[in-house]
């Protein structure tokens, strides 16, 4: 008990490096946006967040949000919320919501002992809630400020499967329900219930062709599909998914295959052998036939949709590189390199196929699940690498089953006492000599691994995964530290300064954070739902002013903020992403002018200095990045207008703008702001 | 000499007419002539003096497109084979194109055929793909810059499209290679169920699909999807020291070579473990038990470092490493 509380306050500190570092503040792009909703939340009440259609996103069409988001992550806050304002403590959403992620790891270390002492024991319970705690691929969605969906969807997924596992185990319907019930949060907290939707019926599917079905299994099964099932479709972003998607498909088939098979059970204790073979195999070779041609006639009439695109990549790999280009630009949507999985999950790489092995040497109904869930998000964390999480668990209990089966052989080998010298000197068993030594040799290898793994996971955490990203620091050639919050100056400024109904255009990614922070109407944001319209704000941005007003003047748009890191050297600025612009621009219909070729220089490179591609050194982007820092110094010996990330002096220094005027740049050049000027007085 | 005169001019008046006549009949003979050959094969082979009757002289209303090439085999062009494929697939596409109109030809030039074409257009490489506009001289963009864009079908499709302003939709005959792929795979599963039908025991075998799961295990995690979806080489030659690499410097890739190696790593990891447990339960030879858990002891210690290294070597500023560095 003292080791798993241990545990439970080691994850949530180590999450804690970036508040101490820098504030309490929510991190990266997608938070902002659960933020927002989650302050609408608190504040409106439940049924006008239900039925809320926001206005101030994707103007001119507005997002219904009632029916777009999974709502288990904002109505857990807002239930923590107000049950602490009950108590009159009272902490402001802001912190609940930055630090709602390592309590519920907290609770993931929790149920990850329970959920691995169903399936082994209690030791092999505490090393796996031990080493969740500190697991990088973990860490990497739930650091304090990383207000996600995954935050919480870890923790609902263990606690569905840990109930699972207990009423396959014991039968009994009251667990069944508890499961159904737990499954009915994992589908409101995050799209990732999909994987559980499938796992379980393979689970189940895998018990049935190695002959261990049973009542159990099928109490477990009926319940949990059917009470999961309606009670997944009450989230309105589901739907009627779970009965006409391909995705939810299997778990109906498999539903039936229950009932068959419990039914045949029942007839076949009732009838004699031969009338059993003949009624056995003509209903088989019925039911085959009818099944299979519902579900052909069903896909080809479109009544059951196809796997979307985002699960089809999952399936064929080379899928989204060749059609979606906007799925297969996500840095998150790449498939995994093995530094990958080692920087992610270090010695459990290895010793994760060693608790398989023991997995199958002592095979039972639990370890089946276990062994199907490894395998399956092994090969989806190959895939995809934001599938490193739900590696991440699994990989936890196996290894924690790995280790102490080791530990739990060795130690007995190992002889403590030496007080009765002279007996054990008879007893020494001639079977195994130097038992001891070697058993030394073992727990001490096995310390060794868990203290670098220590190390490791702590090393990484502190380095890689604890930015917010939202304001950044680098060390000042004395030592110092320089923090740069421009972003958060930026949309401060815009909404103070800038009238109520202004609309603001950006390009996506930072959709989120102008409409959390600087409370202003925006065209495109993170949720990339309309791809035309990216494509207009991108045809925006790569035209030349001339062209790109008619289209701001279309679309309304006041203020155009864009990123430009040539004075800092922040890379992820918006020149490195104006490829991506400029290919969504070029893609629909009326971006059809533009032509990625024209932007590279005639040797075909990407240049932004005297070299460079006229139309590239004229477009809108270009000039609004580069606006006056022709006259800047930015490093020692290089002339004016030296772009530190591209490392060029650019092309076109000397330029005024005609439609657009200089609103507001930050202190670091980071964020520029520009006003679209209106249209001129007629007659001047 | 009032009606020499006049005879003149009338004698003129009529050549003149009879040579645009002839000058019309002549394009409508040309334009007849090109769409003849074009509906036998749909590229058309043209020599020097076809091409410079069909694509080089007025009168012409219509657009070619003309591979110059070299497919003979004693040239050893591997990269006019495949482009010539490619081509192929195109003028097939817009063939039996809906669209398809007599505005637009596709042709080609092999050296051997023609080498006066590709001297008197100051060429010597091959393949170039350049287009001939109905009006005026070719222009730069009128050649197709291979080695920034390719010769695949659609690149060529989008660079005829930038010039003609007309769309082709290349259409790929299916390739049944997969399909038999797949039909030879299940007929050998199927052949070797039917053979085994009386003793199907080894598919229950718990180690079969134990070892089949951690195939599958070591697969993923030494990043082999990762070498599908990308194609990295198997090793990097340092052109200027000579030097073979074979593993990626940084983390941002992998070669071929280093998944392998990280497999086989991984494995030994693992064997080293497995053999440590598996070690207590051996019967027999009580220094048998020693040996193998000794073994095991030192298969883990020492390809652990081993791993940890090769880590190493990709993150600079990693600080931490176990027996060797």
């Amino acid at each position: 008990m003292l080791v798993l509380s241990i545990a439970a306050i080691l994850s949530f500190s180590t999450r804690l490096f970036s508040v101490l570092r820098f504030e309490s503040v929510i991190h990266e792009f997608d938070p902002y946006f659960n933020y927002r909703t989650t302050r609408y939340l608190t504040e409106e009440g439940f049924y006008s967040f239900h039925n809320w259609f926001d206005d101030r996103a994707w103007y001119p069409l507005g997002r219904i949000i009632g029916g777009t988001i999974y709502p288990g992550l904002m109505v857990t806050s807002a239930v923590f919320y107000h049950a602490l304002w009950f108590f009159n403590i009272t902490i402001d959403i802001r912190n609940v919501c930055v630090f709602l992620a390592p309590m519920f790891s907290s609770f993931t270390t929790l149920v990850t002992y329970w959920f691995t002492k169903e399936l082994k024991d209690a030791g092999a319970g505490l090393v796996a809630a031990a080493m969740i705690a500190i697991v990088p691929g973990y860490i990497s969605r739930s650091v304090a400020g990383s207000y996600d969906n995954e935050g919480i969807a870890i923790f609902c997924m263990l606690l569905t499967y840990a109930l699972w596992i207990k009423s396959v185990k014991t039968g009994s319907l009251f667990w069944s329900c508890l499961c159904a019930l737990a499954y009915f949060y994992m589908v409101s907290s995050w799209g990732g219930y999909v994987f559980l939707i499938n796992l379980i019926p393979l689970h189940v599917l895998a018990l049935m062709l190695t002959g261990r079905f049973s009542h159990r299994i099928y109490v477990a099964y009926s319940a949990v599909y059917c009470i999961g099932t309606i009670l997944s479709m009450q989230i309105s972003f589901v739907g009627f998914q779970p009965v006409q998607s391909s995705e939810h498909m299997a778990a109906l088939g498999v539903f039936g295959l229950c009932q068959m098979h419990a039914f045949i059970d029942y007839v076949r204790s009732k009838l004699s052998v031969e009338q059993f073979n003949i009624l056995f195999r003509s209903i088989v070779l019925m039911g085959a036939v009818v099944s299979l041609s519902v579900a052909a006639i069903g896909t080809a009439t479109g009544k059951i949709s196809p796997w979307t695109g985002r699960f089809y990549s999952l399936l064929d790999p080379s899928y989204a590189k060749n059609n979606i280009p906007i799925i297969a630009s996500v840095s998150e949507h790449q498939p995994t390199t093995w530094s990958s999985f080692y920087f992610d999950l270090q010695m459990l790489t290895i010793m994760f196929p060693a608790g398989l092995y023991f997995c199958f040497n002592r095979l039972t109904d639990a370890n089946i699940f276990i062994i199907m869930y490894g395998v399956t998000s092994i090969y989806f964390a190959g895939v995809m690498v934001r599938l490193m999480l739900v590696l991440a668990p699994v990989m936890c209990i196996l290894s924690g089953i790995g280790v102490s089966s080791t530990l739990n052989t060795y130690m007995k080998n190992l002889d403590v006492s030496r007080k009765d010298k002279k007996t054990s000197k008879k007893n020494v068993d001639h079977t195994y000599p130097f038992k001891n030594e070697v058993a030394t040799g073992v727990v001490f290898l096995v310390t060794a691994f868990l203290i670098t793994y220590t190390f490791h996971c702590t090393w990484v955490t502190s380095e890689a995964y604890s930015s917010p990203s939202i304001v950044l620091s680098a060390r000042a050639g004395d030592g110092g530290r320089i923090i740069f919050d421009d972003f958060r100056e930026a949309y401060y400024w815009l909404r103070h300064n800038t009238p109520e109904d202004a609309k603001v255009m950006s390009w996506w990614d930072y959709g989120y954070q102008i409409t959390a922070m600087a409370n202003r109407t925006i065209l495109v944001d993170n949720n990339t739902w309309n791809n035309t319209h990216i494509s207009r704000v991108g045809q925006a941005m790569a035209s030349t002013e001339d062209k790109a007003y008619e289209i701001m003047r279309e679309l309304d748009v006041n203020y155009v903020l864009v990123i430009f890191g040539g004075l800092t050297g922040y890379s992820s600025d918006d020149i490195n992403k104006f490829l991506w612009m400029v290919r969504i621009g070029g893609s629909t219909d009326r971006g059809a002018h533009i032509k990625e070729a024209d932007y590279y220089t005639p040797q075909g490179e990407f240049r932004i200095d005297k070299e460079g591609s006229p139309t590239l050194l004229n477009c809108l982007m270009y000039k609004m990045c580069y606006y006056r820092f022709g006259e800047v110094y930015t490093e020692g010996g290089k002339p004016t207008g030296y772009d530190r990330v591209r490392n060029a002096e650019i092309g076109n220094k000397n330029f005024d703008l005609d439609v657009l005027e200089e609103a507001y740049t930050t202190e670091h050049w980071l964020v520029r702001i520009y006003k679209v000027k209106d249209l001129d007085n007629r007659g001047a | 000499m009032a009606t020499v005169n006049a005879f003149f001019l009338v004698s003129a008046i009529l050549l003149i007419f009879t040579g645009f006549i002839d000058a019309a009949d002549s394009l409508g003979d040309k334009v007849s002539q090109m769409t003849e050959w074009n509906n036998k094969k749909a590229v058309i082979r043209m020599n020097g003096d076809k091409f410079r009757q069909y694509v080089k002289t007025t009168p012409k209303n219509y657009s070619v497109i003309v591979m110059l090439t070299a497919l003979q085999a004693q040239r050893q062009c591997s990269v006019c084979k495949q482009a010539n494929d490619e081509y192929t697939i195109l003028a097939n596409s817009w063939r039996y194109y809906q669209q398809y109109s007599n505005k637009l030809f596709f042709a080609m030039v092999d050296y051997d055929e023609g080498s006066d074409v590709f001297s008197s257009m100051k060429i010597n490489t091959a393949p170039v793909f350049m287009h001939f506009p109905a009006k005026g001289k070719p222009k730069k963009g009128d050649t197709l810059d291979i080695h920034r864009v390719g010769f695949s079908a659609e690149q060529i499709a989008k660079w005829v499209a930038e010039r003609t302003d007309i769309n082709i939709r290349v259409f790929r005959p299916t390739n049944y290679s997969g399909t038999l792929a797949l039909a030879l795979l299940f007929a050998l599963i199927g052949g070797l169920l039917y053979l085994k039908r009386n003793n199907l025991e080894f598919l229950y075998n718990k180690t079969v699909w134990g070892g089949l799961a951690l195939f599958v295990i070591f697969a993923m995690t030494s990043g082999q999807m990762w070498n599908h979806i990308r194609g990295p080489p198997v090793m990097h030659k340092n052109p200027s020291t000579g030097q073979i690499n074979y593993i990626h410097g940084s983390s941002q890739g992998q070669f071929i070579a280093e998944t392998y190696i990280v497999f086989f790593l991984n494995a030994a990891v693992v064997g080293g473990f497995v053999l440590l447990n598996e070690a207590n339960s051996v019967k027999g030879d009580p220094g048998k038990k020693r040996i193998l858990s000794m073994v095991g002891l030192g298969f883990v210690a020492i390809f652990f470092s081993l791993l940890l290294s090769v880590f190493r070597s990709k993150y600079q500023g990693y600080p931490y490493s176990f027996l060797f560095k």
